[in-house]
């Protein structure tokens, strides 16, 4: 699909891997909403390119089919969706002080795997009654983010992987749903980036730990790095119900 | 499939996880049939176990039949098949000394690879003319050893990881080939195990790598190789997989 | 670990492969104490096979740490525990007709995903808390997955999502729970002889079975459970997931 033209949602778009991802959609001609849960920072970005800014929880349903009706209203149904909306914790399953707390687990799987499902649910239905727009018959794709955390486990990350692994594994099942529709659905697994999500996790020296275990290129990834991926999946018609790792070659072993 | 009163055959059976397999599997009434370049240590483990010892190389065509002729002569038809024979080495794909040999990596996959499938392809067809056990229409089981190494990647392994991969990727068109005949396939990708082929590992890389396995931490038994090896043969849904074990290990960059 | 004399959990034990492998562990010696949300069928069950029967909500905190402090007190802290308590709700993403409903995915992350959860974290901190064991290993868990995790069958996006999501957790929970001696390894079953099955399939698993390579058949329970067993059994065998399916793919 040519995202010249086209309605984009990027979901947890005001900051990290989201902002840049709007960025590129938008240097792109692509009419750009940029939902987060903090407004201010979705306004901010959706002011510099142009765009459309829309507070949502994507945990909370209601307000995610408010934001989604918003979009509409504003721009159109929107056929480029990308669900970067995530949130992460670092906590083992059980130690010394007791086992992880339910709530925070229930936390980290409502914004990451049932938020992703949501979004991607609502939009779809609105995406089928589109026509098609090319003779392969395309009528959108969705691009969800998931995580090497989903696949390589690292300790202290049972919610979080869990979660991640969730959006992984709902790939292909939605990939076949929605294919007779000309709907695509592809999941991005980045490894360490350079982000804000990234950082408040492990701190500068956990961050710079992490690096030093990337094979080649050895640094974070940068927010530009993902969002090139980002569009080509758009473009690229042929890639569907995949996860493509981007990591530099990282693999998780036993941290010790 | 009940293990008592099978024939089992076994490549790379006089040492390391070979062996420990055969030792189970004796112990469970199979009668075994070692198949390893070194005859003498083949032949001792066979003496101790009440099997049978055939020198054979497992890359070579008509070894392997003449080889599996043999034990059919002796011991009867093998409905257990288990493809322990493995070399391994450690060379960079490139590096100032210069490019990876290619000697070096084609005998690798000589070895692991087409090894593996020359004993599977030929072991199978012999099963193949034999009547089904059960209800089933169970004939036999192929269990092939792959590695952690082959879904892991360590640096210097791209010849045995290539190999170990490639005995992973055929598992499966292998079940779907052989299941009209009721032969299942399996895999097993074995992580740290003490074995004579690990003896090979240099230590530092030893002693920085047992800490990583998570739980336990040690190296693994052959026998608890061989235990799995018994559950596969007694199950007859397990098809088609590859299950590793090895103590949670995975081998970070 | 020996299973002899070890106190085995087993969510979902009433019927299905929570039954099958209830069986096995009871004939390895194991105390067994079954959780099910159906305890008329929990309490038929253990009578059959000679086990405890205690009722439980697994999605529900309160009701997994009352079912565990029973579950002590029977048969000891369990040290074995087997998670088979699922529920599986079919139905596309989004069609003509509209969106799937969200508590599609919501009711079965409750069950599957966070009631497995629920009984490792609970369980596993219980098992922290007892004497060692001699020999290196103090508990294991099994948790069941299931092939729509890795295969991902249309009209499956909600169960794969939260069985892919099982499947997600058994390294970093295996990896956190190494430093106690605590395994994890998952099993993903293909088309088994089941009621959960035959409700999902409307009709007998058996007749589901045509594309399953060999054996061409629907698992039994019986199955299932060796391969539990032979998980508690083998020590080396952790952070994995094992198909189980008769070479089945979805």
């Amino acid at each position: 699909m040519e995202i010249n033209q086209q309605i984009a949602i990027v979901t947890g778009g005001a900051s990290g891997l989201g902002a840049d991802t709007v960025r590129a959609l938008a240097a792109k001609g692509a009419k750009v909403a940029v939902l987060d849960l903090n407004f201010e920072l979705a306004k901010a970005i959706a002011e510099e390119v142009g765009g459309l800014a829309v507070q949502v929880d994507v945990a909370d349903g209601d307000s995610v089919e408010s934001a989604l009706a918003t979009v509409k209203a504003e721009l159109g149904t929107a056929r480029i969706v990308m669900n970067v909306a995530g949130i992460g914790i670092g906590r083992k399953i059980t130690n010394k002080k007791g086992p992880h707390p339910l709530d925070s687990f229930l936390k980290v799987v409502n914004v990451n795997l049932t938020g992703t499902f949501d979004v991607c649910r609502l939009a779809s239905t609105e995406m089928i009654a589109l026509d098609p727009l090319n003779e392969d018959g395309e009528r959108g794709v969705f691009v969800n983010v998931a995580s090497i955390f989903g696949y390589d486990g690292p300790v202290g990350n049972t919610a979080y992987a869990a979660s991640k692994a969730g959006v992984i594994g709902m790939t292909l099942p939605m990939a076949r749903d929605l294919a007779p529709y000309g709907i695509r659905v592809m999941t991005i697994c980045p490894g360490v980036f350079d982000t804000p999500l990234a950082k408040a996790e492990t701190g500068q020296e956990g961050f710079d730990r992490l690096i030093a275990t990337v094979p080649f290129p050895k640094r974070g990834g940068n927010p530009q790095d993902f969002a090139k991926l980002a569009c080509h999946i758009v473009e690229n018609t042929m890639m569907n119900g995949e996860c493509i790792r981007i990591d530099g070659a990282m693999r998780m072993g036993l941290m010790i | 499939m009940n293990v008592e009163g099978q024939v089992a055959l076994i490549t790379g059976g006089a040492s390391g996880l070979g062996a420990g397999a055969a030792r189970i599997l004796s112990q469970a009434g199979a009668k075994c049939a070692l198949l390893d370049r070194n005859l003498p240590l083949a032949t001792e483990l066979a003496e101790e176990l009440g099997g049978m010892a055939v020198e054979c190389d497992v890359s070579d065509g008509p070894a392997v039949e003449a080889a599996i002729a043999q034990v059919v002569e002796k011991l009867g038809a093998p409905r257990i098949v288990l493809n322990a024979a493995g070399i391994d080495i450690a060379v960079r794909t490139a590096s100032a000394k210069g490019p990876h040999p290619l000697d070096e990596f084609e005998r690798v996959i000589r070895v692991n690879l087409t090894g593996t499938f020359n004993v599977a392809r030929v072991a199978a067809y012999g099963m193949i003319g034999l009547d089904a056990l059960d209800d089933d229409g169970e004939r036999g089981v192929v269990i092939n050893i792959a590695s952690v190494v082959a879904q892991d990647g360590p640096v210097g392994q791209a010849a045995y990881a290539a190999s170990k991969a490639g005995v992973q990727g055929m598992t499966l068109p292998m079940a779907r080939d052989l299941a009209p005949y009721g032969i299942r396939v399996m895999t097993i990708a074995p992580g740290m195990f003490e074995t004579p082929l690990a003896a090979g590992i240099p230590q530092d890389w030893i002693d920085s790598i047992i800490p990583t396995v998570p739980f336990p931490k040690r190296w693994g038994n052959p026998l608890e190789f061989g235990a799995l090896v018994q559950q596969i043969c007694e199950n007859t849904m397990l098809n088609g997989e590859m299950i590793r074990i090895d103590g949670a290990i995975r081998m970070g960059t | 670990m020996n299973l002899n004399n070890i106190s085995v959990l087993i969510t979902g034990g009433a019927s299905g492969l929570g039954a099958g492998a209830a069986k096995l562990f009871i004939d390895k010696g194991a105390k067994v104490t079954i959780f099910d949300r159906n305890l008329e069928l929990a309490q038929t069950t253990a009578t059959e096979l000679g086990c405890a029967a205690v009722q439980c909500d697994v999605a529900d905190e309160t009701s997994v740490l009352a079912a565990l402090a029973e579950a002590g007190k029977i048969n000891g802290t369990p040290r074995i525990l087997v998670n088979c308590a699922g529920i599986d709700i079919t139905g596309r993403t989004a069609t003509k007709g509209g969106p799937q409903p969200r508590e599609a995915l919501t009711q079965q992350i409750a069950v599957n995903l966070t009631g497995t959860f629920n009984i490792c974290r609970l369980g596993a901190d219980a098992i922290r808390e007892l004497d060692d064991l001699e020999g290196e290993e103090q508990g294991v868990i099994v948790n069941v997955a299931s092939i729509a995790g890795l295969d991902g069958p249309f009209g499956q996006t909600a169960y794969a999502a939260t069985k892919a999501a099982v499947i997600g957790m058994t390294l970093p929970m295996a990896r956190d729970l190494s430093a106690y001696g605590i395994r994890v390894v998952t099993i993903a079953p293909g088309v088994f002889n089941t009621p959960l099955a035959a409700s999902v399939l409307r009709g007998e698993p058996d007749d589901y079975a045509g594309g399953v390579p060999f054996p061409k058949r629907a698992g039994k329970p019986a199955e299932f459970a060796s391969i539990a067993v032979e998980i508690c059994q083998n020590p080396m065998l952790n952070g994995e997931v094992i198909r189980l399916d008769g070479a089945l793919r979805g």
